[in-house]
């Protein structure tokens, strides 16, 4: 059995699973504008969760969370599971899958066997969208994989209870109902953005937003002489890695977020919104750089004067960045009505 | 970061299937626009140091376990960038159990009902997992 379900690679999976999901059942919004609408931007450095026992970095909220946002703000409605059992997992998504609905899940890439051997880690965060079956092998959509792909019952069944750092416990959803649904006004789009202006900025934990980036900052400054120069490079390499990694991206998110602003300037008919989407690029391109001098930790010759104390000055300039474009943003979002 | 400057350094992705990076870079009228990427420089070499550090530190457990001071399983959960924890949670022993297994002293006396469950889970064969070559 497959679904007609069309499939569209994206910058982000979880983004990519939304968009693709509701596009089966006929509402065309862009990944950019799930992004958007979802209020995925945010940045978290959070030294009491670790990953291969180093501090986690993540560029996005908790997985589900932009799934949720968007059906509640579009008035479609969703159901989400967690299992215990693993045959309860897959039994449940056989009865769904079979009623002709397209289900959205967590997984955990470390058994995924399409992915690449060197992307491989105990990452589970990443989202796919089963569309089919036929025998003991499912149709999926993964949206970072440019067709759609198979997994068997057992490939599945082992990814989708992953171990680790945030076990994916065999978590799926999928849309019961769209009869309600309403379409993107300026008012979700306005809530949207205030919600993650109130993200970036607004939480009162040095470990969020903005001042997440300063305490990454911080605490970068001292890596070198608290665990010598080889953990701290691989401490580089895996902020690095979350903030490029597959589907996971932060620079990228900057752009996808870019993208969802020049969206929204053409919705809401508020040309300022194109400005703050172009400050919203030189952010991407300010990590980017960041990324990139990062890098050159790794192979570091003779001469090379990259130190963790200019990363953590870029960083320093990033939050600054992005505070203010999210003060202007909320700002201008809190004058619009 | 404009669409010619979306980078293509497909090291990694080029060679195994289809996964693809998409990127959003704007064009020459400063409007967004998706473009699949293979891969970008920077990340790659974050990703291949880390590997090469997985590989560094198995190579020194496997002088430990040459010199008979660690078990191969100590080896092999490093090797599968794991750790104690992650294998108990997957072969549903306990961690403590995985922990002692990691001593010569103890790894010896699993029983093989116990070392195919660990093999499994490591995707390898008994014979490989009692040895670090």
């Amino acid at each position: 059995m497959q679904l007609d379900f069309n499939h569209k690679p994206s910058g982000h999976c979880e983004n990519g699973v939304v968009s693709n999901l509701l596009g089966f059942y006929g509402v065309n919004i862009s990944e950019a504008m799930v992004f958007g609408l979802g209020s995925g931007l945010f940045f978290a450095h959070m030294p009491f969760i670790k990953l291969h026992g180093m501090a986690v970095t993540s560029f996005r909220p908790l997985p589900g969370a932009i799934f949720s946002r968007v059906m509640s703000l579009l008035g479609i409605k969703m159901k989400r599971y967690k299992f215990r059992d693993r045959e309860k997992a897959m039994a449940a998504l056989d009865k769904v899958l079979l009623r002709g609905v397209p289900v959205g899940m967590l997984v955990g890439v470390y058994n995924l066997p399409y992915f690449p051997k060197e992307y491989r880690f105990h990452f589970n965060a990443h989202n796919i969208c089963v569309i089919g079956k036929e025998g003991d092998v499912y149709t999926v959509s993964d949206p970072v994989v440019v067709d759609k792909c198979t997994l068997t019952s057992e490939e599945l069944k082992l990814v989708r209870f992953a171990k680790g750092t945030y076990p994916p416990s065999g978590r799926m959803y999928h849309i019961t109902d769209v009869s309600n649904k309403k379409d993107i006004d300026n008012e979700s789009i306005r809530r949207s953005i205030l919600l993650n202006c109130n993200r970036m900025i607004r939480i009162p934990v040095p470990m969020f937003g903005v001042k997440g980036i300063r305490f990454l900052a911080g605490r970068m400054r001292r890596w070198e002489r608290r665990m010598g120069s080889k953990r701290a490079a691989l401490n580089l390499a895996q902020v690095i890695r979350m903030n490029e990694e597959i589907g996971t991206g932060g620079a990228g998110f900057r752009f996808i977020y870019a993208a969802f602003l020049q969206e929204a300037a053409g919705v809401m008919n508020l040309p300022e919104l194109r400005k703050f989407s172009e400050e919203m690029t030189a952010a991407g391109d300010m990590w980017r750089d960041f990324s990139y001098n990062a890098a050159r930790m790794f192979k570091k010759r003779d001469g090379d004067t990259v130190t963790y104390d200019i990363l953590a000055d870029k960083l320093l300039r990033i939050a600054d960045k992005e505070e203010s474009i999210f003060r202007g943003l909320e700002k201008l979002m809190k004058n619009v009505r | 970061m404009k669409i010619k400057e979306v980078p293509q350094d497909g090291k990694i992705l080029e060679k195994s299937g289809e996964v693809r990076d998409v990127c959003y870079a704007v064009d020459e009228n400063g409007d967004y626009k998706q473009v699949i990427s293979v891969g970008w420089e920077p990340k790659n070499e974050a990703i291949n140091y880390a590997w090469s550090i997985i590989e560094e530190e198995a190579e020194a457990i496997k002088k430990d376990v040459e010199a008979g001071k660690l078990s191969p399983l100590a080896f092999h959960i490093h090797k599968n960038v794991m750790t104690p924890e992650i294998l108990a949670s997957y072969t549903g022993f306990s961690k403590r159990e995985i922990r002692r297994w990691c001593k010569p002293r103890h790894f010896s006396n699993l029983d093989r009902e116990r070392l195919e469950k660990i093999a499994s889970v490591l995707k390898i064969g008994v014979d490989q997992l009692v040895r670090v070559n």
